[in-house]
């Protein structure tokens, strides 16, 4: 099977030293230099974003890039995007590539909706015709059309990614970037995004794909690269690099816990949630849920120092962003006591009674008078089955334990 | 390095979205919109021909000062307008830059594209003037003025491109580029025919091509006359120049989105 992006041996420096300078400041570098004999040096030295990095990408293969902030992620994607080349080594991209890699990149705040839809096309590629066959499409995916010839600088945040995820998608690219930008949609629109990806993947499209969010990154991606310090530490299948990621994040925040006076750790909270798990009764976390059986909310937390009394809230909340049910310890008499370390909130609803569809749990913690959020997470999506198989279609959100009876009225 | 795609990113189609965008947005929200395209140079030969037929008299032959003027300010203006706007259209589209690819040379030369629409309103004026002054037309407009404005587009690619390359490493483009202008317009001859130039310096002074390129326009526009040896020296110069500015430019190009 032909590859379609290939990285050999990719390294990339950043200079530091190498900002916009004057023409006199050049000169006095050099007459400095000079003046020591020898040339001049970088002066801030420079630092490997990207160190030997290869891999390849097969068509219609999809490929999530995990890693902490600084990792070399996005130098990769700007390097496919060609914004960007390589200090050393080759990368081979063959196919057109579209790259969502940062919120309104490619738009001009003063343009209509349907100007920036042309310009974004063509700095993308595309011919003039081309855009215009597809851009009844692009706008109806958008679900923009009232705004289509207002200025890009009127829309909100998530209108901008809709009208980026739309004209990027309907290109019918071969190769697809999406950096974290979905996080801004609201969820629905993300769901519709992860059905086009799907729908590209199927028809033959490469994925590359960034996000911090992990039930997104097992929904549509099959493999995995994990970065750190520009080097790959992990490559492979989704779960198990994950599975790697989520260990080396464990070990980092344990490191904190031991060492509760880092500085690091105060700018980053006194608590983080580490992971939030819905598993069936028998405990396994695969994201297969029955209406009529139990199912378990657990919340794991790390706490960088005691917090005394807290409360945890759960809220139920279907794909597209409905509100199906929320739970408090505090309404629930749960009383909670935070100390320093790892520790696990775990609730149980028996049995789950949602209607058959796609949900994802939401939590926070918060203060002890519940009015300023401590920390807050979602979990991955989750699929729950009616107690009937087969008629999970419908609008509706509870599946309450039940019971029928019939008999004929007689006497009448 | 091979990261180009079956199909590239089409660089005509660029520049001419650019090129509306950048329009739209310089006249969309003026009230004299495209008017402010011969206000401009129309000013500028009204206070020329004042002080040089009033103050110090300019001797331009039989042809009046104020056509004689205006037939090197209105391409002097392209020039002139079309330098700086291409100079900082890297650094002020930053975000396109450094998010999306593109052929980078699509802003500097929309920049300049979008200065030629004025130019061209500005012509119309010209060839108003001129026949209004009972120059009757001649066929050698058709074969040498467009050869004319090729080589004064060839020179202002050049000059454009390279220093929209350099904005973005040295941030003193923005005044070497105000002073040399200042320098540049007295060295062509704008306010004074090349005849004032002393014959034995001719050929240093025509070293400059906008020299040829004016005396080239006047050649043609004013006299009928093809235009002499003069104009193959600005083609040479000119091409050269090019060749520098597009060159620096191209080896460059890659390194853009890491220094902005």
């Amino acid at each position: 099977m032909p590859a379609v992006v290939t990285f050999s041996h990719v390294s990339k420096r950043y200079q530091l030293g190498l900002a916009r300078t004057s023409v006199t400041g050049l000169a006095k570098g050099w007459l400095r230099a000079a003046w020591r004999g020898g040339l001049p040096q970088a002066v801030d030295g420079s630092y490997w974003a990207l160190k030997d990095v290869s891999f390849e990408l097969q068509r219609g293969q999809s490929l999530a890039l995990l890693g902490p902030n600084g990792a070399g992620k996005s130098t990769i994607l700007k390097l496919l995007a060609r914004i960007t080349q390589p200090t050393s080594g080759a990368l081979e991209v063959a196919g057109r590539l579209a790259a969502l890699i940062e919120l309104g990149a490619g738009f001009h705040p003063d343009l209509t909706g349907r100007e920036n839809v042309y310009l974004n096309g063509m700095l993308l590629g595309l011919r003039r015709q081309e855009i215009e066959a597809r851009f009844d499409e692009i706008v109806a995916f958008s679900e923009l059309e009232p705004f289509i010839d207002t200025p890009i600088k009127r829309y909100s945040s998530g209108m901008t990614v809709r009208l980026g995820f739309a004209v990027a998608s309907c290109l019918e690219p071969e190769i697809l970037l999406v950096d974290e930008v979905l996080a801004v949609g609201d969820a629905a629109f993300r769901q519709k995004c992860v059905r086009r990806i799907k729908a590209l993947l199927d028809g033959g499209t490469s994925l590359i794909f960034v996000s911090h969010d992990m039930g997104l990154v097992k929904a549509v991606c099959d493999t995995a690269i994990y970065l750190e310090a520009g080097t790959i530490q992990h490559a492979g299948p989704v779960a198990d690099v994950i599975e790697t990621y989520n260990t080396a994040l464990d070990r980092r925040r344990a490191e904190r816990v031991e060492r509760p006076g880092d500085d690091g750790g105060a700018a980053e909270g006194v608590l983080e949630i580490t992971g939030v798990a819905v598993l069936d009764e028998a405990g396994h976390p695969d994201g297969h849920l029955s209406a009529d059986r139990p199912a378990e909310v657990r919340v794991r937390y790390v706490a960088y120092r005691g917090i005394g009394p807290a409360h945890v809230i759960v809220r139920l909340q279907r794909s597209d962003g409905v509100s199906c049910c929320v739970v408090r310890t505090v309404a629930d008499g749960a009383p909670l006591n935070i100390e320093a370390g790892p520790g696990t909130v775990s609730v149980v609803f028996e049995p789950l009674q949602l209607y058959g569809g796609t949900y994802y749990a939401v939590v926070w913690v918060t203060d002890a008078d519940g009015a300023s959020g401590i920390a807050r997470a979602t979990s991955e999506w989750f699929e729950v089955k009616n107690r009937t198989a087969g008629l999970d279609a419908g609008d509706a959100v509870f599946e309450p334990a039940r019971r029928w009876t019939h008999h004929k009225d007689v006497g009448r | 390095m091979s990261n180009r795609g079956p199909r590239g990113v089409h660089l005509a189609d660029v520049t001419w979205a650019w090129t509306v965008r950048t329009l739209k947005a310089r006249y969309q929200q003026a009230s004299l919109g495209w008017l402010w395209a011969i206000i401009q140079p129309v000013a500028t030969v009204a206070i020329f021909t004042v002080v040089f037929t009033r103050f110090v008299r300019v001797d331009t032959g039989s042809v009046p000062y104020l056509l004689f003027s205006y037939t090197a300010v209105a391409p002097w203006a392209l020039l002139a307008s079309a330098l700086p706007d291409m100079a900082s259209s890297l650094v002020t589209n930053l975000n396109l830059v450094t998010k999306i690819y593109f052929p980078r040379e699509a802003l500097p030369v929309a920049a300049f594209a979008a200065r030629t629409v004025d130019f061209a309103i500005s012509v119309v004026l010209l060839l108003g003037l001129v026949l209004f002054y009972g120059i009757t037309p001649s066929w050698r407009w058709l074969v040498y003025l467009p050869v004319v404005f090729a080589i004064q587009s060839m020179l202002i690619l050049g000059v454009g491109v390279g220093a929209a390359a350099l904005n973005v490493r040295f941030r003193d483009v923005d005044p070497v580029m105000k002073l040399a202008l200042q320098i540049w317009f007295y060295a062509s001859p704008v306010l004074y025919p090349v005849s004032a130039v002393p014959q034995e310096w001719q050929w240093l002074y025509f070293a400059n091509p906008m020299a040829g390129v004016i005396e080239g326009y006047r050649d043609v526009l004013l006299s009928g006359r093809a235009p002499g040896w003069y104009l193959a020296t600005a083609a040479v110069t000119s091409l050269v120049t090019f060749v520098i500015g597009y060159g620096h430019f191209k080896r460059v190009e890659g390194r853009f989105a890491d220094i902005i």
